[in-house]
């Protein structure tokens, strides 16, 4: 699929103009034949023909050699138009669907002044693996033409006696923010002739830059700015990106500098078919669906059974191995043939992933099943349907997957299976949602305080700071001031030099804390093989002892966890079960610095219960705690049973703003403690929508939570839509047992120790609140949906009970004026 | 209204971009807001650096007190000449007179030696780490020249870099303790950053560190230069500043505090530089007479057998009856590569006594191809652990000794 935009051009559906010939659109046809009622939205976006261009007239004879050898005469429209807009030297972004060409948009230039003027360039990627891509590419083209120009890799995994040849042999050195933040810019005097030299500066994945991470880059790139400047070279940027809303602006503040957005695609696009699948209901009297795992899973096999190349995009891990299971259990049933069904995930060792991308670009694999780790611009070659088991929860990334799917010459079709969360069934519900709406924008703060203050640690050690200079859109002076109080740079004249013993890259990480990464052993047969690796993060939810841990779909049990040596021992085995990790999160208050309004109540008197809000922000101590695990059988799905977890709890210290309500205006406002409850879930979901986007940030920089701030029971969403207690141990509370009842809704910044979010929350707190009413007030809906409140049950709707008048009445306590 | 435009709507509301919306603190409250910040988002020791108690002692003192002069504002240089008679340790200084020369040091001759070492501000590396200390000596024939570059002013930086340059020429070659990975890589950054061009970066230059770990790595707990005074000049520091306080006491110095730390971090690197000079002669020494010093013999020749396989094979024949296995495995290697049958094959046969497989192998081979002794041969081969490799050699000469035609038709 392509980008929104476009496919709002989209005409309806009229069956009879589908030409049966197409094998993805008879498989459209066959499906909706057979499954009318399943499919609650359709879109069908006609072929685009190919706009061209001349090859450039000042391009390399060289260059145009090598294009035409590889089988390029001309070239799309947007890519002359990137030609152009980058030889005017100005900055450009472009934003066209996957597979149209855009590395060509920067290669070209690029290419151009590394032939021309020995002039280099720097490229960043988001992950190494998509860098080595990008070099193998340019490789093809630079033997195709035997242009000479040497592009090499230059990250964690560059060996140490290589590092000297690609720092002074390089054209064009391909590197990830993190490796320019750590490696380059504060060794930035080695470099000294890349940089001098440095022409360009190309950005490819652009969107992947928003929120916390994207914060840390545009600092990083105001870093590299800095330094090219210090060796007398001004680079010009070139950006790519996949749709979001606001390319041009988030090139502009990635960069500090007015960015020319290229958005119109040259490329020809077969024609795209989108469906909206909603599972049948199995039990009408409980209102229960198939599950969208069965769906997406009949639908993939008659796909490869039609013989069309399918993904398939899980929002798991472990999904993605249980239906690369069913999958294999169809396809792959024959060990004497090579596999037809692969699984690509994150934490497969990188030669198993790369192994995996050149069998798909082969078309040797008929089926792929992948997390959002293939979302990106890995090279896999073209497909035919794309599946997507759940909505992946944002417009900007359902559409980025559904592009893995497209070809020129015939239809390529995506299919969005729903599941039963209440935010699928919203979107599959009310399909002119999700087909009107454009993606969302891309927000990053480069000039949040703490962010830009470690940034500036980094550029004092890198250049000491001059009088006048400038580094983000804070005073600069007061900054370096601060840091001089603490010693860490000194002033001398109308410099500021650094002035400690240490290395400031190293303490700050540009993306979650990263402490360490499990390896996964196999002890089968008394070998010890490592057969994959896990972040910390996902550590605890799925390598317990006792859990089923699935590579390709193999099955391993897991004999033994080393959590301090960072291990896990796992043998093959034979079971028919699954296991799924059961986990709790309780907030407690540790301390407050600032606080609004009466607070802590009390039951006492002495409270005043017409001021009935009180809002704070300090540190929480959050625990997360998994529980224990339950099997789950293949295919029956049903639960044959329990197991503990014994881990030690995941901690983290962090910082969060809270509002509590006056127990008496509780008493006064809501019929039941019930009621209340649901009022201060739905009020969180609108608080949390809200100050994500104030803060710029991505949601998940976020974390909200309602509980007691004592860790003593916290609230979620039941299956039964309403909200629930459950204490310490998992068990449910009924609320009127409860002899203190003061619900807290916590919105925490998601990071250990935090990274700066939830002191402007409270500064701001007030519009954050109004904010939040304000986007309940104005939401068309009648009882709720995934844009206000949080998604509600249609049951709900059926019976009239309005989560989001209670949530409203929450909110107007929380503001102060009552409801 | 879609999400988008709702959203949107709400945004222009309440501003568009954080920038124009927060409430822009005025200057003075920006550090309390990053302190609040730091303290409360991470607690993160943030303790203000405490004011000096007394002024900072003025740069034209301090050289006085460390028998310098300031050449430029905020350079001082401490020269010293030490002459090179009676003894540092257990070395005569009248020894480095001789060019010291190690194995494959091509420079050794016709090239003026500078020692030097560099203290810095601090071990980290990278652009923020400047060497705010640079001391070199040279030895001529009668003294060692000792010259101290002291940084007092970061803008002086440039100054105490050209005139470290100025005391360097074309014909000299670098010492140095661990200056490879450390110390002239740093200059070089040092010379980058302030646009200067380091012509020194061209010169011949031998590490010490590389020799001593390669002698006395197997011997010694560790390689520092400290371990080369006890151990090979037999002496030890006395009230020694340890290189570590270095970055500190200068950073003390700089911001006003005491100018004592600084100037023992000064004399620090006087021993430095002086060890460094007697500790090259040392080695050259202990190369001499290893069994005196208590030198790897095997390290050393393998040292050796890179540039003169003779000078080796005469250094472990003549310590033959102290070598340990590796050294008369490699000197029967080396009597093999000239060869000397008769004594690699008498090496290998008291080593394959002592159970040593290699050498057993060394001996089938030599039997099978260059005595022809195949009874010898095959004796050998049969007391070869089993693998694919030992029975295809048994085979062979099993088939050579049932048909000693072939063997002599086809050889």
């Amino acid at each position: 699929m392509s980008a929104p935009a476009e496919q709002l051009e989209g005409s309806p559906v009229s069956p009879a103009a589908t030409p049966a010939a197409d094998p993805a659109e008879a498989l459209a046809g066959r499906l909706r034949s057979k499954y009318a009622a399943r499919i609650t939205g359709e879109l069908v976006v006609p072929a685009k023909p190919g706009r061209f261009a001349a090859l450039p007239a000042d391009l390399d004879p060289r260059l145009s050699a090598a294009l035409q050898s590889r089988g390029v005469q001309r070239l799309y429209t947007h890519q002359a138009a990137a030609w152009e807009a980058v030889r005017a030297g100005r900055h450009t972004v472009v934003v066209t669907p996957t597979a149209s060409g855009k590395t060509l948009c920067y290669n070209l230039p690029v290419l151009q002044a590394a032939l021309g003027e020995q002039a280099r360039a720097l490229y960043m990627f988001p992950t190494k693996a998509l860098a080595q891509d990008q070099v193998a590419e340019l490789m093809a083209l630079n033997e195709a033409g035997t242009l000479g120009v040497r592009a090499f890799t230059f990250d964690g995994d560059t060996p140490g006696d290589a590092r000297k040849a690609v720092r002074t042999r390089g054209d064009i050195v391909v590197t990830n923010p993190d490796m320019l933040h750590q490696g380059i810019l504060p060794h930035h005097t080695k470099w000294a002739q890349f940089f001098e030299s440095l022409r360009y500066v190309v950005i490819d994945e652009m969107h992947t830059y928003r929120g916390v991470f994207g914060s840390h880059v545009a600092n990083v790139l105001r870093r590299l700015q800095r330094i090219c400047r210090f060796y007398g070279s001004e680079p010009l940027f070139i950006l790519c990106s996949a749709t979001i809303a606001n390319p041009a602006e988030l090139a502009g503040e990635l960069i500090d500098a007015e960015v020319t957005a290229i958005t119109d695609s040259g490329a020809p696009q077969g024609a795209k078919h989108l469906l909206l699948w909603n599972p049948p209901v199995v039990n009408p009297d409980l209102g229960i669906r198939a599950s969208a795992r069965s769906q997406t899973t009949r639908v993939a096999k008659m796909a490869v059974k039609r013989g069309l190349k399918c993904i398939v995009f899980a929002q798991s891990r472990l999904m993605v191995e249980v239906l690369t299971k069913y999958m294999k259990d169809t396809f792959d049933n024959d060990p004497r043939t090579p596999a037809r069904v692969a699984a690509y995930r994150g934490g497969y060792l990188p030669t198993e992933r790369r192994a995996m991308e050149k069998k798909l670009r082969e078309g040797a694999i008929d089926c792929v099943i992948s997390t959002s780790a293939l979302e990106l611009g890995v090279d896999i070659g073209s497909l035919d349907v794309c599946l997507l088991n759940g909505y992946p929860g944002t417009i900007a990334g359902t559409w980025q997957r559904l592009g893995r799917a497209g070809r020129r010459q015939r239809t390529a079709l995506g299919v969005l299976v729903a599941s039963s969360l209440p935010l699928d069934q919203y979107i599959i519900r009310n399909p002119e949602f999700f087909l009107g709406a454009s993606p969302e924008q891309a927000r990053i703060d480069p000039d949040q305080l703490l962010i830009l203050l470690d940034h500036i640690r980094c550029a004092a050690f890198e250049l000491p700071f001059k009088q006048g200079d400038r580094f983000g859109k804070e005073d600069l002076g007061e900054m370096l001031g601060y840091l001089e109080e603490h010693g860490i740079v000194h002033r001398e004249g109308g410099q500021w030099h650094w002035m400690a013993d240490s290395y400031p890259a190293n303490s700050v990480s540009l993306r979650s804390v990263a402490e360490g990464n499990f390896v996964v052993i196999d002890t089968t047969g008394g070998a010890q093989t490592v057969i994959a690796e896990v972040d910390y993060s996902s550590a605890p939810e799925t390598i317990y002892e006792g859990a089923i841990y699935m590579v390709q779909s193999a099955p391993y049990q897991v004999e033994k966890l080393d959590w301090d040596g960072r291990k896990a021992f796992v043998t093959r085995t034979r079971a028919d079960y699954y296991t799924d990790a059961i986990d709790y999160t309780r907030l407690k208050i540790l301390d407050n610095f600032e606080k609004r309004g009466q607070y802590p109540f009390s039951e006492k008197k002495g409270t005043d219960p017409f001021f009935p809000c009180a809002v704070a922000h300090g540190e929480v101590h959050l625990v997360k705690r998994f529980a224990g695990y339950k099997k789950i059988r293949y295919y029956t799905h049903e639960n044959i049973g329990y197991g503990n977890i014994e881990l030690p709890d995941q901690e983290m210290h962090t910082t969060a703003v809270w509002w509590q309500l006056h127990p008496e205006a509780l008493d006064r406002a809501f019929t039941s403690r019930q009621e209340s409850l649901d009022g201060f879930l739905g009020a969180g979901y609108a608080l949390h929508i809200v100050a994500a986007m104030r803060m710029l940030s991505e949601p998940q920089d976020i974390g909200r939570a309602v509980g007691d701030g004592n860790a003593e029971w916290f609230a979620t969403v039941g299956a039964n839509g309403r909200g629930q207690l459950l204490n310490r141990d998992g068990e449910a509370v009924d609320p009127v047992q409860l002899q203190r009842f003061t619900p807290t809704l916590f919105l925490y910044d998601n990071y250990p120790g935090g990274i700066g979010i939830s002191a402007p929350l409270f500064d701001n707190q007030a519009a954050i609140v109004a904010g939040a009413q304000q986007l309940v007030t104005a939401c068309d809906c009648a009882h709720g949906c995934p844009a206000c409140i949080g998604p509600i049950l249609a049951s709900d709707e059926v019976r009239g009970y309005s989560p989001k008048q209670v949530a409203l009445t929450v909110l107007g306590l929380l503001s102060g004026h009552g409801s | 209204m879609d999400l988008k435009s709702r959203l949107s709507d709400l945004q222009s509301q309440a501003g568009v971009t954080p920038a124009a919306t927060a409430p822009k603190p005025s200057l003075a409250s920006l550090r309390e807001r990053i302190a609040q910040l730091e303290q409360r988002g991470r607690s993160r020791s943030a303790n203000t650096v405490k004011a000096p108690a007394s002024p900072r002692m003025p740069p034209q003192e301090l050289a006085q007190r460390l028998g310098g002069e300031l050449i430029a504002d905020g350079v001082t240089r401490i020269r010293e000449r030490l002459a090179l008679t009676g003894e540092l340790g257990s070395i005569a200084l009248h020894a480095l007179r001789d060019n010291p020369r190690l194995p494959g040091d091509a420079h050794a001759d016709n090239r003026r030696r500078v020692y030097i070492d560099t203290e810095t501000t601090g071990l980290s590396g990278g652009s923020g780490t400047l060497a705010f200390l640079v001391g070199i000596a040279v030895v001529g024939d009668d003294a060692i020249d000792l010259t101290q570059f002291l940084l007092t002013r970061f803008s002086a930086e440039d100054a105490l870099l050209s005139a470290f340059a100025d005391c360097l020429s074309a014909d000299d070659r670098l010492v140095s303790y661990n200056g490879k990975s450390y110390d002239l890589p740093l200059l070089l950054t040092r010379f980058r950053m302030q646009g200067l061009a380091c012509s020194f970066a061209q010169l011949p230059h031998v590490d010490l560190l590389h020799p001593v770990r390669r002698l006395f790595g197997n011997r010694w707990r560790d390689c520092r230069l400290l371990s080369v005074e006890q151990q090979l000049l037999g002496f030890s520091r006395v009230d020694d500043l340890p290189g570590s306080e270095a970055p500190a006491a200068w950073f003390g110095y700089m911001r006003g505090g005491e100018a004592g730390p600084l100037i023992k971090v000064v004399e620090h690197n006087r021993q430095d530089i002086v060890s460094l000079a007697v500790a090259h002669s040392a080695v050259a020494q202990a190369i001499a007479q290893p069994l005196a010093f208590g030198v790897d013999i095997h390290a050393l020749a393998r040292w050796l057998a890179a540039s003169d396989e003779a000078g080796a094979r005469e250094l472990l024949q003549s310590h033959v009856e102290h070598l340990c296995d590796d050294g008369r495995r490699l000197l029967a290697r080396l009597w093999r590569r000239v060869g000397n049958w008769r004594q690699a094959v008498a090496l290998w046969e008291s080593l394959a006594a002592g159970g040593c497989t290699d050498s057993l192998e060394r001996l089938a081979k030599y039997h099978e191809h260059i005595s022809k002794d195949l009874t010898a041969a095959q004796r050998c081969c049969d007391m070869l652990p089993a693998n694919a490799q030992q029975q295809h050699r048994r085979q062979r000469i099993n088939n050579k000794l049932s048909t000693p035609a072939s063997r002599n038709a086809t050889a």
